[in-house]
């Protein structure tokens, strides 16, 4: 099967996969054991029946589960997510002013975790028993056991408030008006707005969370590079590629590396769920404006079109970053097939 | 502003390479690569920087009876009454230059500033308040509670409001400071979907207006706002009492105290607002940073279901007497943290109506026990329902329920702690399903009838399962609390909420606690800095020095 024929069928099945998302929101977020009416209307006001009355019938509260249901797909085919009963803005509009911020920081860790982890697992199996080995290891063991809020407070008292080397947390220097929002992601914004200096103050922001945010991705892709390179390396085509005479580095980029990767890129894919849902907590201790925090809220609050957007938004992510993960293999390791 | 290290030429070489590559020891690389903070300087001195738990649903205030969004509203917009500073007892003019009670106490004639523009350069008259208060009535929506007993709202002149109530309410001076009530200019508003007939509740569409622009005589304008995110004002130069210090303020959501403290201490904030009891111990001793407290106008109290079938043996008043004479209020009083007050009753000591702290029930072990057997109800166990790792007002409720299940235990009561998720303990408080609560009132408005809601048949007395039909007793408090809503009367309304406070503290099924404060910290240079139970902050009187 071509690699389009295989896309076309994945593209295909998101929409079926989105559906079901949908319907799990909403049944889990009904079932909680809580009305919106607590949450959105003052103590004095939930004794009040005109008032609820006009709340449930304001927000679509007041109609049948599948009847609200019904709506809200209705309404989503027509790239309707609703409006907010928290913020009071169509969700879409939210999730234009969250989403960047999220992808951002989740890009920036997820780059990072790369140029770190890959080199460091390599050396790491490469120079096996060593010292840089014992290091890499105790590093990769404390990136994956430490939890990320407490690692992020560590951050900012140390790097912030101690040697002041980062800036405050938040994406921007608060005296900063930001740029007019284009793209939403402020990095790009401040470029396009000709501001470099407000880009480079964005960039400032971002390398810390970013840096806590990777820990976990660190941790695991350094430890599950240097097993899987351990592993190659002990296979016969390398011990033959060395018996040729080639260079130990030709050796290990070209022919352990590139082997060695085929299972390092799941990890890859998996920790990149991980650092959305890392984003929660790191959003939160560096103010970042993010998907995490808009999720937060919208549970916490039950917001229920807001819980559906972000639900729809994280699942989409998901099975994006599985279907790359899929071409990725092929690129990986020419034997394998798409589809 | 902070004192960042100074970067110099940005450098790039191996070393810094080394350390980019070795993940945290690579953030001195990144800010090297990336050089100083050269846009920070050049921030402009007039701003003001504030860090606060930005959240809140809306800001149409018309549509909103949340914290937050008073403070922000109290800057935007004017009512025609205010308070000045912690005040909480005397209204004061603000809008309306002075007011006149018929002698039956049912109406209320206002007189009107002259002179005031709204931001928009519109005059503000009569017809604006009477609209501002008329779209409230009719949205139906969470600010209606305010309004009740307003029969109608008339402009015989552009600069007379007349109020007229269904009933006698003298409450209803300090009520119409709420931010809520504020008077928006009415041309502006209804150009942008304002609605304020009897169909408002389905036809009023201003409040996504409201939420980008502001429509207020206020000393600021809204610049912008993206909720749970940032928000900023914009100084109004004609604003009536003369233009206010700031050009612009910066409001953002931090939502971690902890975060909000090292900012501050490290001047990336001028005000925080959003610290706890544990960050301002840490910021007295910094350096450049001040921290005050403020009295918050709020009751802490245990809630003892009078209802048998919920209630059990916490239905019965002797066991609500041992529970009140049980707890260990030096140690209640130390979780509530410094600032806080003991409370007599349920009406907080910033009131007139409150009682003497000294008057309060003390710690008598020997006499809760000696009740308990009294009660002859044998075993007496009970179950607190609480929102689990909330806190409130500055206040830890996990360690707080802790510490009244440990005072409780000790006399000789079993009882189970029942921690929910808060939306979830707060469903079950409203539906009057717990059978002991911890919790508290806060006042929506500076004034004693806030705290009727306590009485039998009210809010509070429907949640704690006691109904005005209770009792002779509960039925004589009930029509006690209706007086005291009603008297015209200063002295007379004083006394008659005394006399209210002290009979819910002898009958009522409550053991109340305590009067919370709240701690805010900001930059020394930081002047005129006030907290107002309702409206926080008033961000009108705050200037810098230096």
């Amino acid at each position: 099967m071509s690699l389009w024929r295989y896309l076309g069928r994945r593209v295909l099945l998101l929409a079926p996969m989105l559906v079901g998302i949908t319907l799990l929101t909403f049944l889990l977020s009904h079932a909680v054991p809580a009305d919106p009416v607590t949450a959105y209307l003052g103590p004095q006001a939930s004794g009040d029946p005109q008032v609820i009355a006009a709340f449930r019938h304001r927000w679509g509260l007041d109609r049948p589960l599948p009847e609200q249901y019904g709506i809200y797909l209705w309404n989503l085919a027509r790239g309707d997510m609703g409006v907010s009963i928290s913020t009071r803005q169509p969700v879409m509009v939210d999730l234009k002013q969250h989403l960047p911020a999220t992808i951002e920081l989740a890009t920036a860790a997820m780059l990072t975790s790369l140029l770190v982890s890959i080199p460091l697992g390599m050396l790491s199996a490469v120079r096996r028993d060593t010292m840089l080995d014992q290091l890499a290891r105790i590093g990769s063991l404390i990136g994956v056991s430490t939890p990320i809020f407490w690692l992020g407070i560590v951050a900012i008292v140390v790097f912030y408030a101690y040697l002041g080397w980062a800036p405050s947390p938040g994406r921007l220097s608060m005296e900063i008006p930001p740029p007019p929002p284009v793209t939403g992601f402020v990095v790009v914004d401040a470029v396009l707005a000709r501001r470099l200096d407000v880009a480079a103050d964005a960039l400032r922001h971002l390398a810390l969370p970013a840096l806590v945010l990777s820990s976990y991705s660190v941790g695991v892709v350094t430890r599950m590079m240097r097993g899987s390179m351990l592993e190659v390396l002990g296979e016969e085509y390398v011990r033959t590629a060395r018996a040729k005479g080639l260079a130990t580095w030709a050796v290990v980029v070209r022919h352990a590396a590139r082997n060695s990767l085929i299972p390092v890129v799941t990890v890859i894919g998996l920790s990149f769920g991980g650092l959305l849902s890392g984003a929660v907590v790191t959003e939160t201790v560096f103010a970042w404006p993010g998907l995490g925090s808009y999720a937060f809220h919208s549970a916490t609050a039950l917001d229920f079109p807001a819980i559906m957007g972000v639900g729809l938004v994280v699942a989409a992510i998901y099975i994006l970053v599985n279907l790359v993960v899929d071409i990725a293999y092929a690129f990986v390791d020419p034997r394998i097939r798409v589809g | 502003m902070n004192g960042d290290q100074g970067g110099g030429v940005p450098r790039f070489n191996r070393r810094s390479l080394i350390g980019l590559l070795g993940g945290g020891l690579g953030y001195p690389a990144v800010t090297h690569l990336l050089g100083p903070e050269t846009a920070r300087a050049a921030a402009p001195s007039g701003t003001l920087l504030v860090g606060m738990e930005l959240l809140m649903k809306s800001i149409d205030p018309g549509r909103t009876i949340e914290a937050s969004a008073y403070m922000i509203n109290h800057a935007i917009y004017d009512s025609l009454v205010t308070f000045d500073g912690e005040d909480l007892k005397t209204p004061k003019p603000q809008l309306a230059t002075g007011w006149k009670a018929s002698p039956d106490g049912k109406t209320y004639t206002f007189t009107l500033r002259p002179n005031v523009r709204f931001s928009s350069g519109n005059p503000m008259t009569s017809a604006d308040v009477k609209w501002s208060l008329h779209r409230v009535i009719n949205l139906k929506a969470n600010t209606k509670f305010l309004i009740e007993g307003i029969e109608e709202v008339l402009a015989p002149d552009p600069l007379t409001v007349v109020v007229r109530l269904s009933e006698s309410k003298p409450s209803i001076i300090p009520i119409l400071s709420s931010p809520s009530l504020c008077v928006v200019d009415s041309k502006v508003v209804m150009e942008n979907g304002g609605e304020a007939g009897p169909d408002a509740k389905d036809k009023d569409r201003a409040e996504p207006y409201l939420s980008a622009h502001s429509a207020g005589t206020g000393a600021y304008t809204l610049g912008s706002y993206i909720p749970n995110q940032e928000l900023t004002l914009v100084k109004n130069p004609a604003h009536w009492r003369g233009a206010p210090k700031f050009d612009r303020i910066v409001i953002r959501h931090i939502p971690e105290p902890a975060t909000q403290q090292l900012q501050i201490a490290r001047g990336d904030l001028d005000v925080a607002t959003g610290i706890g009891p544990d960050q301002a111990q840490v910021l007295r001793t910094a350096p450049g940073v001040t921290v005050k407290t403020s009295l918050i106008a709020n009751t802490f109290y245990v809630l003892m279901n009078n209802n048998p079938q919920i209630g059990g043996p916490f239905a019965n008043p002797r066991v609500q007497q041992a529970v009140r004479y049980a707890l260990d209020y030096a140690g209640i009083m130390a979780i509530a943290g410094a600032g806080a007050q003991r409370l007599a009753s349920i009406i907080p000591n910033s009131f007139p109506g409150s009682l003497d702290p000294r008057t309060a029930v003390t710690t008598d072990r020997e006499k809760a026990r000696a009740l308990l057997r009294e009660a002859g109800v044998g075993v007496v166990r009970g179950r607190i329902t609480y929102p689990a790792g909330a806190t409130s007002w500055g206040v830890q409720v996990d360690l707080l329920v802790q510490k009244i299940q440990t005072d409780l235990n000790a006399v000789g009561m079993t009882i189970d702690l029942n921690g929910l998720a808060s939306l979830t303990a707060l469903q079950e408080y409203r539906d009057g399903k717990n059978q002991i609560g911890v919790w508290g009132w806060t006042a929506d408005w500076p004034d004693p009838s806030n705290f009727l809601v306590y009485l039998p048949g009210r809010t509070v007395g429907k949640r704690a399962g006691w109904p005005a039909d209770a009792g002779p007793e509960a039925a004589a408090l009930a029509k006690l609390g209706d007086q005291a809503e009603r008297e015209v009367d200063t002295p007379k309304r004083v006394a008659l909420y005394e006399r209210v406070a002290r009979r819910i503290a002898e009958i009522g099924p409550y053991a109340p606690l305590f009067q919370p404060a709240v701690p805010y910290a900001m930059r020394s240079n930081v002047r005129g800095a006030t907290y107002n139970s309702v409206w926080e902050v008033d961000l009108y009187a705050l200037g810098k020095s230096g």
